[in-house]
Formats: structure tokens, sequence, C-alpha cells
């Protein structure tokens, strides 16, 4: 019995006083803990505070504060400048002589001077490999009829692997593009100015195939509008061509340089602006 | 022979490389609708006496493009470079530099038999080229008319469509009391410049418009008691009756030939609208309905007319051809809609929306569709079109009868200015290009 309680007592003095820590180990540990603890802390302060430091990263958004036609254009509306004092006209003229009518000759116009040579060098660009396209649009009817022969002709042209044939890239490359069209779009939009008085909206819209250089300046700058003998048209293409010279250079991404050196076709197109 | 085609097809296809690099496409569909910024130096000159006067043919060629909305030429004080000679393409960059997108340099010179010479060229500062260069020969006295011309010519060439500011305006100077006021005939250039009474304010007039060539004016006036439509020849300062009708006459409007004029018969308290042959005095009557039908104006090729009519029970716009047939109803909108006048690009028709005590001019498609106000005031009518159709002049009246004024406003509804008269002045009509 004494020894059954000694046992007891023993096991409770095991219970409230277990076995302590080697005091050899515990320093380290603890050391080890609090330096890990201040290398993190050190850390996140200086990955957070670098990252305020740090000038956020050239980006090619999409610019969002569209500027509304009306706010930019109305020039001096409701603002006339107060009138100057009316020319006193001398009171009652019984007769009036309308004014002489000036005789104008039209002469020629002045020659031409010498132009400045207009150098521009541009960037010899490989011809890039258009997509095959089909010779002809064909409606889904032919469409299905081509199927429905197909269908009917069971045999494969000899030397053609069977089975679906993926092409890749395409979307692809459309998709890897759109940022560039973007980017560009947005830094040429706040220079482009387009007559929108015309009558016809759609002689406004003009095309144009651009090269541009690897520091963002625009090389060849062409566009048959420019020609056009439509005055509407012509003007729209110069005023174009004025946004796309007044915008440069352009920044896009120098790495991607053989995505945006040929922009073909850069369509000016104000019909949205003129609601029609 | 389809199927050997077809298997030659799905051959080719197969051989066809992916497509390289393709050319990148962009579609720009927003802009930034703003002013050109255009540079205007005084024009040079190399006998120090004309100096004066091609600084002011530059400045009147300022205020016109200015005055458009279109343009915004650029203070001379920032100009870097200075022009001497005009026939040597100017330095571009020192013209980029103060974002200058368009460079107008000219010359004037005192020709020996007295006539002035006014030379200029137009060009591109950003393409680097010339767009246009005119010289024109006139009397020293008509300086500012050259400078009209050279302000049109610019207009054209950048904008593409046809400038007026070689234009005249007619209208009714107003002035004394309001019960009592003296309304006189008078003229003045598109910018306010020369203004000239035709009248003496005896008696009142009203409705003045110019024909085509803009030598003669029709209007309307109470010489004898009876209002009756009158012709006035600016070139002999001459004025005539209009047909010898023993009714009251009113709304008098040339037709784009000018050989004809519509106008407003009024008979027993019923109005209708015939037309004049000018050559025969030949009339033919056009409206028959016994509602009143009145301001005719016609389309510019002469083969329609647009009228008023309260027909229908309230006043709106109706449209016929030029021999009264076909008549229908082309405005549905809010309110009461009267004065229309058929655009000189043909494309619209301007009018004044009545709604309760609230005036206000818009513009619609000549079938009534796309109608839309350009102005919000509270009391402005009697639209006038510029020749090119792009701009409209009309009267606005301020409340508590403090008077009117003629203001102009862009198609679009920008661009709302006054347009400087000596004194009160209303009922404006815009004359064609001079020729």
């Amino acid at each position: 019995m004494s020894q059954s309680l000694n046992q007891i007592r023993a096991k409770r003095a095991g219970l409230q006083r277990p076995p302590r820590p080697t005091t050899a180990r515990g320093p380290r540990a603890g050391l080890a803990v609090s330096l890990l603890l201040h290398a993190a802390l050190i850390g996140a302060t200086y990955f957070t505070w670098s990252r305020m430091l740090d000038a956020s990263p050239e980006s090619h958004s999409v610019p969002v504060d569209l500027i509304t036609i009306t706010e930019k254009t109305n020039v001096a509306a409701m603002a006339p400048p107060p009138p100057p004092t009316p020319p006193k006209i001398e009171a009652p003229q019984p007769t009036v002589e309308a004014p002489p009518l000036p005789q104008f000759q039209q002469v020629e116009p002045a020659p031409e001077p010498p132009l400045p040579k207009f150098k521009i060098k541009p960037e010899k660009v490989e011809e890039p490999k258009k997509p095959a396209q089909p010779t002809q649009k064909q409606t889904s009817q032919d469409f299905a009829a081509l199927l429905n022969k197909l269908a009917a002709t069971p045999k494969t042209p000899p030397n053609a692997k069977v089975g679906p044939r993926v092409v890749q890239g395409i979307g692809d490359a459309n998709a890897m593009t759109a940022d560039l069209a973007d980017a560009l779009k947005s830094q040429i939009y706040h220079c482009w100015s387009p007559p929108v008085g015309a009558p016809n909206a759609a002689d406004l819209v003009v095309d144009f195939d651009l090269a541009l250089n690897p520091d963002g300046t625009a090389g060849r700058v062409t566009s048959d509008a420019m020609s056009s003998g439509n005055p509407y048209t012509r003007a729209a293409a110069e005023a174009a061509r004025r946004a796309i010279f007044q915008c440069q250079p352009y920044k896009l991404p120098q790495d991607r340089y053989s995505q945006w050196r040929e922009i073909n076709p850069l369509r000016f197109d104000p019909r949205q602006m003129m609601n029609q | 022979m389809r199927k050997f085609l077809l298997v030659c097809a799905l051959f080719l296809a197969a051989l066809a490389p992916l497509p390289a690099a393709a050319a990148l496409q962009v579609d720009v569909t927003q802009g930034n609708a703003q002013p050109l910024p255009i540079a205007i130096p005084d024009m040079i000159s190399a006998d120090p006496s004309q100096a004066q006067l091609g600084a002011n043919i530059a400045g009147v060629i300022r205020a016109d493009l200015d005055r458009s909305g279109l343009f915004k030429s650029i203070d001379p004080r920032a100009f870097v470079e200075h022009i001497n000679n005009i026939n040597v393409a100017p330095t571009f960059a020192s013209w980029r530099a103060i974002n200058a997108q368009g460079l107008v340099a000219g010359q004037v010179t005192l020709q020996p038999d007295g006539r002035l010479k006014v030379e200029f060229r137009l060009w591109d500062v950003f393409g680097e080229s010339q767009m246009l260069g005119q010289q024109f020969f006139t009397q020293p006295e008509n300086w500012r008319r050259v400078a009209h011309l050279v302000s049109d010519a610019i207009y054209e060439r950048i904008t593409g469509e046809k400038g007026y500011f070689d234009t005249r305006i007619v209208f009714i100077s107003e002035s004394g009391p309001a019960l009592k006021r003296i309304k006189r005939l008078a003229v003045m250039d598109e910018d306010g410049a020369n203004p000239i009474f035709l009248t003496r304010g005896d008696y009142l007039v009203l409705t003045p418009r110019f024909n085509p060539t803009a030598q003669m004016i029709a209007y309307m006036s109470y010489i004898a008691t009876k209002p009756h439509v009158y012709l006035f020849d600016l070139e002999t300062g001459r004025q005539e009756e209009l047909g010898n009708f023993p009714n009251m006459t009113f709304s008098p409007r040339f037709s784009p030939d000018g050989n004809r004029v519509a106008l407003t018969l009024e008979n027993g308290g019923n109005s209708d609208i015939y037309v004049m042959d000018l050559r025969s005095r030949a009339v033919q009557r056009l409206t028959t309905d016994p509602a009143i039908d009145s301001a005719p104006s016609f389309s510019p090729d002469g083969r329609q007319i647009t009228f008023e009519s309260d027909r229908g029970g309230t006043k709106q716009i109706y449209v016929m051809n030029a021999d009264g047939s076909g008549q229908r109803r082309i405005s549905f909108g809010a309110g009461e809609n009267g004065t229309p006048v058929w655009s000189p690009r043909g494309d619209l028709i301007a009018f004044t929306k009545q709604q309760g005590s609230h005036f206000t001019i818009g513009v619609m498609r000549t079938d009534g569709s796309g109608e839309r106000m350009i102005t919000n005031a509270y009391h402005d009518e009697g639209p006038t079109w510029a020749p090119n159709g792009r701009v409209l002049m009309f009267t606005r009246e301020a409340s508590n009868n403090r008077g009117s004024q003629i203001y102009s406003v862009d198609v679009t509804g920008r661009n709302e200015l006054r347009v400087m008269t000596p004194g009160d002045a209303s009922d404006p009509a815009w004359s064609p290009l001079i020729q």
C-alpha cells in the first residue's frame, strides 16, 4: 500500500514537475526564431517600401477618360467679347450707294517653291506574308454544298494527312497584338481632330499604311485618300496624317518591334464621333 | 473538274506557310475634336508703307478663322521664326515648336498700276508640304474682301467644305423705345464690318432675303399702310413693289436660280403660298388649304418647297413639290414648328420650335427625321443658313423686351457667338458667296 502510495506520489510529483528542458539548447533555438522573425519583418518592410518607392512600370493602358466633343470644342461659346463701340452711322441716308464691287483676277497660283527634301528612310521591312485568302466569297449555301461534296467523296487526296488540321497562331497573333493596337490608339486619338462637317460620314473614313521606325517615329505614311478627288476625304486624310506626325514618337515595347513596325490598315473612322 | 480544283486547293492550303508577322491592324474611332492651331503672321511687304495693310489683312483672317470655331490662331507673340520671304519653305521645326499645324505666309505688294497684290501660301507644318498657294489683285480699299477670300480658301482647303467669310448679312436694325420701334433695313459683312442702312426707318420692314447673286433683297414693308413684298436693288438703290396684289403679301424667298420668288398672300383670313416669275410676273398659286400656309423656302435644287401650315391644328412643317403637288407634313415633334429653311447643302431643314413661351432653333432631315435642337435660350427664332450649310444665324430676343441680337451657331450646336451689329438687330438673312 505504502509502495503504491509512493508510486502514486511519485507519479503526481512527475506530473507536477515535468522534466525541465535542458538549458543548453533553449537560448539557441529562441535566438534562431527571433532572428528569423526579425529577418522576416525587415524583409517584409523592405519589400513593401521598395514597391512603394519604385515607379510603376510603363503600361500601355487604354485611356478611359474619353473626352466628349462638346467639352473641348465649344470654343468661346456664349462668351462674346464686349462689343466695340458700334460704328456710328450717319442718320437718314435717303439714297444709299451700294459699295463698289471689287474686280478680282484669279491669277495662276504662285510658283511652287523648292520643297525641302523630306528625308525619311523607311525601314526596310519584309513584306508580311499574307495569309491565304479565299479567292471568292462563298455563301453559306455554297459552303454546305462543298461539305456535301466532301462527304460524298471519301477518297483522301494522295499524300494528305488525314485528320483534323488545326491552324495555330492566327487567333493567338490577334490576341497578342490587341494590346499593341490599343496602346497605339491611346497615343494617337488625342491628336486626331477629324473634320466632322461632311454630309456623308463615310467619306471621312480613311486607311493609312504606316511603317514605324524602331524609335517609334513614323517612317512611311501613305494613304490613297491623300489624293482623293473628294475634298472631304482628302481633308480627312490630311487631318489623320497630321495626327500621326503630331503624336509621334509612339511608345511601344521594343522587344516586340516586329509586331508593330508595320501597321496596315491604320484606319481612322469618325462615324461614332458623328453618331452616324 | 471541280473535284480536281478542290484537290489542288486543299493541297496548296496544306503547303501554305503560316502567316509570319502580319501587319498590325488598328482602328481609331475616337478622336479629340479641337480647333486646328494655325499660325498666321502679319503679311510681309517690301514697302514699309504697306506693312500696316499686311498686318490688317492677317488680323481679319485670324478673326475669321477663329470665329468659325474650327481654327485657333496662335498669338503672333509666340512665333519663333520671322517670315522674310514667302517663296522659301519655312523652318517647319520652329513652327512645330509652338504647336502650329498650319502656317499662312502672305505678302502684300502695291503694283505700279495702283492695284494691290495679295499672295499667300498655306503650309502643312507636320506634313512639311505646301497645301495651297494663291494670289489676288484688287483695289487697296477692298483689302477686307481679299482677307475674307483668303480665309475662305484656307477654310475650304483644310475642312473640305466651302467657306462663308466673303458673304454679307441683311438684317433689320432696331432702335428707339419698345412701343415706337424704328426698324431699318441694313446690310453688313459677315463679320459685322461695313454696316450700311438701306432704308430710313419711316416705315416698318421685316423678313429681308437675298437673291442668289446677293445683289437684290426681297422684304416686306408697310410702306402704304398695307404690308407688301418689295424688292431692293443693291446696285441702284431702287425699290419696287413686287406684283400688284390687292391684299397683304409677306415672307418672300427667292428660288435658287433667282428667277422666282415664293411668297405668302393673305386673303380674307386665309393665307396661301404663291410663286411669282420675276421675268413674266406670272403668278401661280401653290396651296389652297383654308388654313394658314406661310414661310416658303426652296430646296437647293429648286424642285421642292418647305413651308409652315396650321392645317393639322397646330403650326407644323410641310414639304411640297415646287408646283404645289405632293404636300406632306414632316414635323411631328413636340410643340409647334415653323419658319423652315432648307439648307443650301440640301441635307437639313432648320426651323423654330415653340413650346409654351420658349422658342428654340432646331434642325431635322428633309423627311422630318433626326430632329435635334441646337440652341437653348428664352427666345431664339428665324434661322438662316451660311452658304455652306454648316453655320446658322438667328435672332435672340432677351426677356423683358430688352431688345434682340443676332447670334450664330454651328449646325452641331457648338460655337454659339453673338454677331456684332450697330444697336439691336433681328431677322438676319445670310447671302450666298459673293460672286
